[in-house]
């Protein structure tokens, strides 16, 4: 096991950072044994600085091939900081980080509420102060240049090494800003963490593949961050209405572009592709209660994904800007946003102050419209053929970042009878440990740290959920109405075979709704071999 | 040479106003609007800030007045104040430390202020030997020991703890040790003022008075000397420091933490994010700024690929 001594091991260290044991990792009751990490490639060493840091490597630097080319990574680092801290070029942040950057008293409280730092069998690298304690000390010593800066904070050594290592940093943090709730001054690392993935997205034009490349600028090329152009997503939504119709026995019929609609459900496309029966079901349920909605065909308006938020401003602002026109353009009175965490909090919160206000168009959280529905009892609901033990995930970006916990748990609480709650949830909950983009990172050894480490926790919690019940004669539901939330839960599932070994399903609350639905098929969700 | 301990009260002062001023004038003239970056829960809410919820549970939120319930605030601050309450949920151990810390400067600074109001009392006619002023120097001559106690004990646990816990250690700096030993030196420099001299609180009291009324004249012995000098620099010291949270923690819960504004219900915040929009952006990697012309946040808010797409 290799660990950090100091603080400028991040600048001095030659190879590889850390190695941890899995053996340290801690004991969960499931059966989720750690997985073993894939070392890289004698080419891919040479390439790419994919072995600096803990043998994940998410951003994947190209390796600086000279001395000329290792100065202009510092440098390129250095213009970009200055940049995060000038009003101009950061006003969303740069008092808020200033803030962060000079209050922290280094209590480590902020460690003991980090999923992260607990399942990696307590690391110092992993801790939420780490990252921001080293660009703290390049602040002082690099950009305000005060004097005995080294003596007064420590010093901190600058080179290509800490530059890269800061760099992918900054992706071993969810954002889930669990930390900076239990901050007792209100310091917040999340923030850190991601106004680090700022200057390298905004100035050095360095970011993981899957946000950026596959991601944001896919969806500005093509509609979404599936790929699919807005003929294909109507294709795939006709047949979803087709295949549902014949399973549900109800005919569901999506419509688009409907000009004049009250309600733009404005879905993460993702569900299209992995989970179409989220889409269906909401169509099967919005009809049913009678709304007047529609989905929108017009470029970026089918897809609510808006990876921006993970890392990088601009990206940010122009995928809420087309969100916002295709409402407009559609004259609805209000978006609602399907069941994604981050897509709910783009449009919501982040963009309320990005995007004009005579540009925008009120916004709605699902839950809170499905819950809507159920308490004016629109639909016809048999909650006994939800009588399984149930248990919600609470996604971070709506419930700590958004303050919305009872509506999904009011719906619950009416439609599955044996619903209970996991330790640590609302506010308090644990990240799922795809946030921030993780969900859909899998190379470099992503998926092994997420699922070694960074869902861990979440699982911990299920299986403290269903302590009473986790053997595989039992049928469980894990209700995780996020997309991401979805993706990781589903990873770990798969991979330790847990369907099986425990009788897991998992899906989001629209599914649990149609399966109490008295006018569907019974036995909509489905367990297993049942599949 | 008494003259010159006075002056350095009054410089003490001085620059403890000066420099908090600028500190909170330089995070508040940053932005003119920061992103909305709530987080829950927020206490305000009402009865929904027990569970952590928002206005944002309601359907069509916007249609409904936002009630904000200001002394859900003012209790929760009051009680992070007082009992260091996110410290005691979330680190205990220490707590133990920071906790009597904190109380000693609590006591300290409190009976501060109030030796200021005894010596307005002074200057309004009320006799240092009556009974007013007899009962807050009895006040003072409490408060002073228990906060030079609580200082001494919390300045040298805390230390201790960043010695000794691994975890601290790493990220403790020469300024940590410096600061905390400090204002743990101030509580044992009060602490032997107040065993050696007949009465503290009226060394102090006739100090302030002095103070006030330009009357530079010694005041008890050279302990208490120099337990003022090592205030008068960490009054200084405070706003340059991390310390600084002291002056800052307002606006890191109310203008961050708890900012949950939203532009549809203030026309005023909608007209400074017009305005900031038009900033000048100079982020240079390709995707922001292929060409690296001259852009504004607008230009590059929709400068993404459908509007290049409608401009070809």
């Amino acid at each position: 096991m290799k660990t950090i001594q100091k603080l400028t091991d991040i600048s001095t260290v030659e190879g590889q950072l850390i190695e941890y044991d899995n053996n340290d990792l801690p004991k969960l009751p499931l059966d989720v044994e750690p997985l073993p990490y894939a070392a890289p490639s004698e080419q891919q060493k040479k390439d790419f600085c994919c072995d600096m840091l803990d043998g994940v490597s998410i951003l994947n630097i190209p390796r600086p091939k000279n001395a000329l080319e290792e100065q202009e990574l510092v440098d390129k680092f250095l213009s970009g900081l200055k940049k995060l801290f000038d009003k101009n070029n950061n006003w969303t942040f740069v008092n808020m980080l200033e803030a962060s950057m000079d209050c922290c008293a280094q209590c480590n409280s902020c460690s003991e509420a980090c999923h992260l730092y607990e399942m990696s069998g307590k690391n110092v690298m992993y801790r939420p102060n780490f990252r921001s304690e080293i660009l703290r000390r390049i602040y002082h010593q690099y950009i305000k240049k005060e004097p005995f800066a080294k003596l007064r904070y420590g010093d901190m050594p600058l080179n290509w090494k800490t530059v890269v290592r800061l760099g992918e940093l900054a992706y071993r943090c969810n954002l889930c800003r669990r930390c900076a709730q239990v901050c007792p001054i209100g310091v917040d690392n999340g923030l850190i963490a991601r106004e680090l993935r700022k200057v390298f997205s905004q100035e050095l034009g360095i970011a993981p593949k899957e946000l950026h490349e596959k991601g944001t600028e896919l969806q500005q090329q093509r509609g979404s961050s599936t790929g699919m152009t807005p003929d294909v997503v109507k294709d795939n939504v006709e047949f979803i209405d087709e295949d549902y119709t014949e399973i549900t026995g109800v005919g569901i019929e999506t419509p688009f572009d409907k000009k004049g609609a009250d309600i733009l459900l404005l879905h993460n496309a993702g569900e299209v592709m992995a989970w179409p029966e989220n889409i269906a079901c909401f169509s099967l349920i919005f009809n049913a209660a009678g709304l007047s909605w529609t989905l929108s065909s017009k470029m970026l308006g089918y897809d609510g994904v808006n990876y921006g938020v993970f890392y990088d401003d601009a990206q940010t602002a122009r995928i809420a800007l087309q969100h916002f026109q295709a409402a407009k353009e559609l004259g609805v009175k209000k978006i609602v946003i399907g069941e994604c965490g981050h897509a709910s909090k783009a449009l919501n919160v982040i963009a309320d102050r990005v995007i004009p206000y005579d540009l925008q168009v009120p916004r709605e959280i699902c839950y809170v419209t499905l819950n809507n529905i159920i308490k004016e009892g629109r639909l016809k609901i048999d909650p006994s053929r939800n009588n399984f033990p149930v248990t919600l995930h609470d996604p971070c970006n709506i419930v700590r970042l958004m303050g919305i916990v009872e509506p999904q748990r009011e719906i619950l609480r009416a439609i599955a009878p044996q619903f209970r709650e996991m330790p640590c949830h609302g506010v308090n909950n644990y990240c799922c440990g795809g946030g921030s983009g993780f969900a859909i990172i899998s190379r470099n050894n992503c998926n092994v740290w997420r699922n070694n480490i960074a869902s861990r926790k979440k699982f911990w919690q299920i299986s403290e959920a269903f302590k009473d019940c986790l053997g595989p004669e039992t049928k469980k539901y894990i209700c995780a109405p996020c997309s991401n939330c979805k993706g990781s839960i589903r990873d770990i599932l798969e991979m330790h075979e847990l369907f099986e070994k425990n009788s897991f399903a998992y899906g989001g609350l629209v599914e649990l709704i149609v399966n109490a639905m008295v006018d569907v098929n019974p036995g909509f969700i489905k367990w297993g071999e049942e599949e | 040479m008494i003259t010159i301990f006075y002056l350095l009260g009054y410089l003490a002062l001085i620059g403890f106003i000066v420099t908090s001023f600028l500190k909170i004038r330089a995070y508040m003239s940053k932005t003119p609007s920061h992103i909305r970056w709530e987080l829950y829960p927020i206490p305000h809410e009402g009865k929904r800030a027990a569970y952590g919820g928002s206005y944002m549970e309601e359907v069509n939120w916007w249609e409904h007045k936002h009630t904000v319930d200001h002394m859900g605030d003012i209790y929760f601050l009051l009680r992070e104040i007082l009992f260091l309450e996110a410290t005691f949920h979330h680190n205990r151990p220490l707590w133990y430390r920071t906790y009597p810390f904190h109380v000693g400067l609590y006591l300290l600074m409190g009976g501060a202020i109030i030796l200021v109001i005894a010596a307005i009392l002074r200057l309004l006619g009320c006799s240092p030997d009556g009974w007013l002023i007899g009962l807050i120097y009895w006040f003072i001559q409490i408060m002073s020991f228990v906060g030079c106690v609580c200082l001494l004990y919390g300045g040298i646990g805390l230390m201790v703890r960043r010695l000794t816990d691994e975890g601290l250690r790493m990220f403790s700096t020469f300024e940590h040790f410096f600061s905390i030993g400090l204002f743990a030196m101030f509580g044992l420099t009060g602490l032997i003022t107040w065993l050696t001299n007949e009465s503290f609180a009226s060394c102090a009291g006739d100090f302030v008075y002095n103070a006030l009324t330009l009357n530079f004249v010694g005041v008890g012995s050279g302990g208490f000397i120099v337990h003022m000098l090592l205030g008068f620099f960490l009054m200084i010291l405070i706003p340059v420091s991390f310390m600084s949270h002291i002056l800052l923690k307002y606006f890191l819960y109310h203008d961050i933490r708890w900012e949950d504004i939203a532009t549809c219900t203030s026309t005023k915040r909608q007209a400074v994010i017009n305005d900031i929009l038009q900033y000048k952006c100079t982020w240079a990697a390709p995707h922001i700024n292929p060409k690296g012309e001259d852009k504004t946040w607008v230009q590059v808010a929709t400068s993404g690929y459908p509007c290049q797409e409608g401009e070809k």
